[in-house]
């Protein structure tokens, strides 16, 4: 099992632009605990400027309380998590460093795409401008006028995708992306991904989808029963031939139903 | 801040919540004024006391109503999970919960305006037709827009404070209705000398209209400032100690 990277980031990589050395992304002994249950269990892992990094394990395994804890959403009960080298409240202007998506359904059905969008924009003190192009790019501008309730799976996902875009963010944080996405839009979505850390920029993205994670990430990071079961580059995880979900089975103890 | 306040009040504009909520305390107000106004014998509708009992429908709806979208500003965020990225772009929830305050008590005010308006203008003419002399003088035409503006606009960031504590959208608008319509007419009722010191009292004293029954204008006016100051406050640190749903 390849180890995560255990150095502590220092100041200076505080405004790393994402493309160069240190990680971006820092969990150590991160730890989340619900009355008896232990969501996440002395987490420890580091994410590196420019990679698209896949975020594994069952259902249950702590992936989303993670993503939480690393978005400020959640505090931890112990350890820390933080994002270039701060604890996210506590960065500047988090809109225009991180994008997150974790629900695919965070909307007000009564609202319409371009208004949520707005909402968020002004509050981040993003131009209106902004708000359409990144309509646009998600091929929402047809439907942006409509009320959210009457769009499908897929056109939310995608609307979730433009407002984590909207600040043009250096880290992308994607909890399950591809959920309700046609074949052609899961093909966007991975081209998409790719193009945005080959502009040294970082993703992270959970997902079930092994197949269409092999094809689309850098990095692995496997975990199961909010436990570490791996973390290294998918060619570290993959050689001696084995295929990805072959080695995800015999991590997380799932190989049968 | 401004940029937070701007979209916060953006959120209250871009849902038809709101506009149905105001339609609908505009129905009741209409309703209830002219049943009062229009059925009630003459000789019940002669005294002081009986047409205050006409007017003050508007000031409790529209306290009611205030109370309500002021507490939907952030149950109605927990509920549909846009408070999830509400807090990703704006992660200092403090700031966050101050807008909501300003604004919930703008938009409070600009309910209350309306409903004691309404009130006021369609009971009197209702008086007027019946051919009952209106007993109010001008001091009262004065103080009752003031106090529906004022009892409103405190009434916004005291629902926001119990919707934040709360949580639950259904549980907090019932809550808050059967407080109103509720709790506190029978402690008016049964136990007058605490009833007067409760929110929804302390909002009606602020128009002057009932000084028997009620406290001085001034000091209804300040101790739902209290209430109000109690409640957001106490939400605003419970949503900023707990984790977001």
């Amino acid at each position: 099992m390849a180890s995560s990277v255990d150095e502590r980031p220092s100041p200076s990589l505080a405004r790393t632009d994402g493309s160069v050395g240190g990680p971006v992304v820092v969990a150590s002994s991160l730890s989340k605990r619900f009355g008896d249950l232990l969501a996440v269990d002395e987490l420890t892992f580091a994410l590196r400027g420019g990679t698209v990094t896949g975020f594994l394990g069952p259902n249950g395994a702590g992936k989303t309380t993670t993503l939480r804890l690393l978005l400020g959403l959640a505090r931890p009960t112990a350890g820390e998590a933080l994002v270039f080298g701060r604890r996210y409240r506590e960065l500047d202007d988090p809109a225009r460093r991180v994008g997150a998506v974790l629900e695919s359904n965070d909307f007000h059905p009564g609202r319409s795409g371009r208004d949520h969008l707005r909402m968020l924009a002004v509050a981040a003190g993003i131009s209106r401008a902004r708000v359409e192009e990144m309509l646009e790019l998600v091929e929402l501008e047809r439907v942006a006028g409509r009320q959210v309730k009457t769009y499908s799976l897929g056109m939310r996902q995608r609307l979730g995708l433009a407002a984590a875009l909207l600040g043009d963010p250096e880290l992308l944080i994607l909890d399950e992306p591809a959920n309700g996405l046609d074949p052609a839009g899961v093909q966007w979505l991975r081209r998409f991904l790719r193009a945005f850390a080959e502009r040294g920029r970082t993703v992270l993205v959970s997902s079930h989808i092994l197949a269409e994670v092999a094809q689309t990430v850098d990095e692995i990071v496997i975990i199961d029963r909010g436990r570490l079961r791996a973390s290294g580059t998918l060619a570290q995880l993959t050689e001696r031939g084995r295929t990805l979900e072959e080695v995800y089975l015999e991590l997380t103890g799932g190989a049968g139903l | 801040m401004s940029g937070q306040l701007s979209a916060e009040l953006l959120k209250h504009r871009t849902t038809f919540t709101n506009p149905e909520l105001f339609l609908a305390m505009l129905g009741l107000v209409l309703l209830a004024v002219l049943l009062h106004g229009l059925a009630l014998p003459v000789d019940r509708l002669a005294s002081a006391s009986d047409q205050v009992q006409v007017f003050r429908f508007g000031l409790l709806l529209g306290v009611l109503f205030a109370g309500l979208v002021g507490a939907m500003s952030i149950t109605g965020e927990i509920r549909h999970g846009t408070i999830r990225p509400t807090f990703l772009f704006a992660p200092r929830r403090g700031r966050v919960m101050a807008s909501k305050i300003v604004a919930g008590g703008l938009v409070g005010a600009v309910f209350g305006l309306v409903a004691v308006g309404v009130a006021v203008g369609v009971g009197s003419a209702a008086l007027a037709a019946r051919g009952t002399p209106i007993t109010l003088d001008g001091g009262d035409y004065t103080l009752l827009p003031i106090g529906g503006i004022t009892a409103a606009a405190l009434w916004g960031p005291l629902g926001l404070g119990i919707g934040a504590l709360l949580r639950n959208q259904v549980a907090t608008l019932t809550a808050i209705f059967l407080w109103l319509f509720v709790i506190e007419n029978l402690l008016i009722d049964f136990v007058p000398a605490a009833g007067k010191f409760a929110p929804g009292a302390a909002a009606a004293a602020i128009t002057g209209l009932d000084p028997d029954r009620l406290l001085a204008p001034a000091v209804g006016a300040l101790l739902l400032a209290g209430y109000a100051a109690a409640a957001a406050t106490a939400g605003t640190l419970a949503t900023l100690r707990r984790d977001v749903p």
